[in-house]
């Protein structure tokens, strides 16, 4: 089951920490803002960690209809 | 070089925990009774203007609330109390719309290169040269040695200074960071250091070359460009924010390991789990425990009333020790689930270097476990223990290993 992850890119600040604990799934543009590039780039319970992890709380994610982080 | 400079062997680390006025052996007990029985606790703190109201705070939820909630709490306080020593702009004390300019332009430095070039062709020459001085040895006192030096350095060459100039750095540095015990002497270091940038940060500027310094000078945000001030106040945070604390942390790590052969051999024979023993080492000894916030309007935090001025104290050592998210979260265990800690902070002051040190912590280990076979803490080590109540590292770090033949 591949989960829906959202950014909201008001809220990123660009800290990485997405792209540190979830490498194929989140990367930084640019502007060294996050952008998922793979839905499922990485193993779930490590995508989950990121979006925990996420200092302003800028990552949705849900699994099926279930908002999840 | 603008002051005389001393050997390195000159320096007393164990100098910063005199710093530490409330220093303790170990506070964790008292902080585990305080997050059941006190999770909001009021106390004495220092503002701007002298003694203020402050309160405490010890449980996971309440500090990482705190730290996100940067809208209520603000981080001018940590400003007030660094200026002297930082200038103007320090960025882990500026509050929104600054911070979030400054950061993202002192950041499109730090993302420029990427870690894996900083790891092998900066990092782990500096490891491996302060391991060239023990390594015929057979044994080291690894905080001397190793861990107290070499964050400094990396310091240094990522700025891409000369050389020669690392002794004096290194100086100025130490000054800087023992800051508490010897505020006289951090300032006059800091106004040296600065002095010494200006000279730097001129000929950068006329010769770019591939390091932060140039990086700094260029940094572009659809026309926004630093201040020369705001370079300098960055330059000077990152020794104490990125070389007192990758110190400590990496003592501390090694502590855990060294305390526990069997979970040092595993990191031995599989060096993939490095990754999480950084991230166990810093959960269970964060080297910094607290920050400080102060309440811009009235608020409540855990039912308890926060009146506007009030200081709000996050402490970091006691919410990644508790135990509604972590089982026996006493424990130094690199096999426990992963779940984020707020070692580095959280909120939009995340730690701008956790990046860098969680690759210097793991840089130094592996060199170390590399480079002195069956490495193991001296037996006849005199109390080795890790130290502090605002700050925390071991004393000491003896260690023996083999020597190859
Ligand atoms: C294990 C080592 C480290 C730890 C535990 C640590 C911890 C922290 C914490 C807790 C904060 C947030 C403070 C607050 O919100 O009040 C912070 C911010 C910061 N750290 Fe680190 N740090 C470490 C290493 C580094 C390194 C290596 C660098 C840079 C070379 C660095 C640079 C910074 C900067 C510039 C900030 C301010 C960020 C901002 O305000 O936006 N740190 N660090
Ligand atoms: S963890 Fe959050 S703030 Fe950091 S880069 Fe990812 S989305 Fe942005």
């Amino acid at each position: 089951m591949v989960l829906r992850i959202e950014i909201d890119a008001t809220r990123c600040m660009g800290s990485g920490n997405c792209s540190f604990w979830a490498p194929g799934t989140f990367d930084l543009d640019d502007d060294g803002l996050a952008f998922v590039k793979d839905l499922a780039g990485d193993p779930e319970d490590k995508i989950i960690l990121s979006g925990q992890g996420c200092p302003t709380q800028a990552i949705a994610i849900w699994r099926d209809d279930e908002r999840i982080v | 070089m603008t002051s005389t400079s001393q050997p390195i062997a000159h320096w007393d680390p164990m100098e910063q925990f005199a710093a530490d006025p409330r220093s303790v052996r170990d506070p964790h007990p008292e902080l585990a009774r305080r997050r059941r029985e006190q999770p909001v606790a009021p106390r004495a703190a220092w503002g701007a203007a002298g003694e203020v109201q402050g309160y405490e705070l010890y449980r996971f939820e309440d500090c990482a609330a705190v730290l996100r909630d940067n809208e209520t709490f603000s981080s001018e306080s940590i400003r007030a109390g660094m200026s002297a020593v930082m200038g103007p702009y320090p960025l882990v004390g500026m509050d929104e719309p600054e911070h979030r300019r400054l950061r993202s332009l002192v950041a499109q430095a730090f993302r420029h290169k990427t870690l894996a070039h900083f790891e092998d062709d900066l990092v782990v020459p500096v490891v491996d040269e302060m391991v060239d001085e023990f390594a015929d040895r057979g044994n080291a006192e690894l905080v001397r040695e190793l861990t107290y030096r070499y964050p400094v350095q990396v310091i240094a060459v990522i700025l891409g200074l000369p050389r020669d100039d690392y002794e004096q750095f290194h100086h100025w540095a130490s000054a800087i960071i023992s800051v508490a015990a010897r505020p006289m002497e951090a300032i006059r270091s800091s106004s040296e250091l600065k002095q010494y940038l200006v000279g730097v940060l001129d000929d950068r500027r006329s010769h770019p070359r591939d390091d932060l310094v140039s990086d700094l000078v260029a940094a572009d945000l659809d026309g926004e460009r630093l201040g020369d001030e705001e370079i300098f106040s960055f330059l000077r945070l990152l020794l104490p924010a990125g070389a007192e604390t990758t110190y400590r942390a990496t003592g501390n790590l090694l502590f855990g390991l060294l305390n526990d052969p069997v979970q040092l051999d595993a990191v031995r024979t599989d060096r993939s789990l490095l990754t999480q023993a950084v991230e166990e080492a810093i959960r269970w000894e964060p080297p910094l425990l607290i920050t400080s916030r102060v309440a811009v309007h009235d608020a409540e935090i855990a039912g308890t009333e926060i009146p506007a001025g009030a200081q709000v104290i996050p402490n970091i050592g006691s919410a990644n020790r508790d135990e509604t998210r972590w089982d026996h979260a006493e424990e130094f265990d690199l096999q426990r689930e992963a779940k984020p800690v707020i070692s580095f902070g959280v909120g939009p002051h995340m730690c701008l270097g956790m990046h860098l040190a969680r690759m210097e912590m793991r840089a130094a280990v592996n060199r170390l476990v590399d480079r002195c076979p069956n490495l193991r803490l001296d037996p006849a080590a005199d109390d080795a223990h890790i130290h502090g109540e605002t700050f925390r590292s071991p004393t000491q770090l003896p260690v023996l290993f083999d020597v190859a033949a």
